[in-house]
C-alpha cells in the first residue's frame, strides 16, 4: 500500500519552466518574467508563491477554478510543467511582497 | 493543427470578451446615481464608474480581515489543501478586485475569502486595492 504524501515532494524546474512560458504562450499575457500582464485586470505572477501557483494553475486545469482564457492554457499543460512553470515565476522579481 | 488550435484560442478569447461587455452592460444599467467621473483608473476595475479607491480608508478601517492571512509572512492555508496564502501587497489593483468580486459571487471558491469578500461593496474592494495594489509598469 502507497504511503501519500500530501507534501511538494520535488520542485520544478525553473529553467524549463522558462522554456515553458514562450512554448505555452504565457508571455502573451502574463510576460516571460510573469511581471508584465497585458491587461490591468490579469495578475502579476513572479515572485508569487510557488505552491500558490501550482494550485492555481491546477485549479484552472481541473475547472475548480472557472475562467475559459485560462482553462484553455492550462488544460493543456501536465502536472510537471505546472510546477515547472510555478518554480520559474515564483523566483522572479517583481513587486508582490508580504505587508500588512 | 496550430492553426486551428490558434483559432480556437482566439475564439475563446472573443467568447470571453464579448461575455465581458455584456456584464459589464448589465452592471451599468443596474448602477443608479452616477458619481463624478474617476481619474484613478488604476483602483477601479475597469467596468466600474466613478469609483475611486481610498488607501488611507483602507488602511484605517478594512484590512483588519486580510492582515490575518496575508499579511503574515508564509502562512498557508487550512488542512486538507495546505498552500501558502497568496501575496497580494504589490498585485495589480484591479485584479485584487476582480478576484473579490469572484469570491464574492461565488465563481472563484473558497470558504474563508468568501464570507470576507460578502461584507466587502465596492468601494471597499477599491479601496484595499489601492492599498494593496500597484500598477505593474
Amino acid at each position: 500500500m502507497l504511503l501519500a504524501f500530501t507534501a511538494v515532494h520535488a520542485k520544478g524546474n525553473a529553467k524549463s519552466g522558462q522554456e515553458l512560458t514562450k512554448a505555452k504562450a504565457c508571455v502573451a499575457c502574463h510576460g516571460e518574467q510573469g511581471n508584465k500582464p497585458s491587461a490591468p485586470d490579469q495578475p502579476v505572477l513572479a515572485g508569487q508563491h510557488y505552491d500558490y501557483l501550482v494550485r492555481a494553475l491546477s485549479d484552472y486545469k481541473n475547472g475548480r477554478r472557472n475562467n475559459p482564457i485560462m482553462k484553455g492554457f492550462a488544460g493543456q499543460l501536465s502536472k510537471q510543467e505546472i510546477e515547472d512553470l510555478a518554480a520559474w515565476f515564483s523566483s522572479q522579481k517583481s513587486a508582490l511582497h508580504d505587508q500588512r | 493543427m496550430p492553426r486551428f488550435l490558434f483559432s480556437a484560442v482566439l475564439g475563446l478569447a472573443l467568447a470571453f470578451g464579448a461575455q465581458l461587455s455584456l456584464a459589464q452592460e448589465k452592471k451599468a444599467k443596474k448602477k443608479a446615481a452616477a458619481k463624478a467621473p474617476a481619474a484613478a483608473a488604476a483602483a477601479a476595475a475597469p467596468q466600474e464608474k466613478a469609483i475611486v479607491g481610498d488607501a488611507k480608508a483602507a488602511h484605517d478601517q478594512k484590512i483588519a480581515m486580510c492582515i490575518g492571512c496575508h499579511g503574515i509572512p508564509g502562512y498557508k492555508t487550512a488542512f486538507p489543501d495546505v498552500y501558502h496564502v497568496p501575496k497580494i501587497a504589490g498585485q495589480q489593483p484591479a485584479y485584487i478586485v476582480a478576484a473579490l468580486k469572484a469570491y464574492k459571487t461565488g465563481e472563484r471558491s473558497h470558504p474563508s475569502m468568501r464570507g470576507i469578500s460578502a461584507s466587502l461593496n465596492d468601494q471597499d474592494m477599491a479601496d484595499l486595492a489601492a492599498y494593496y495594489g500597484a500598477p505593474a509598469k
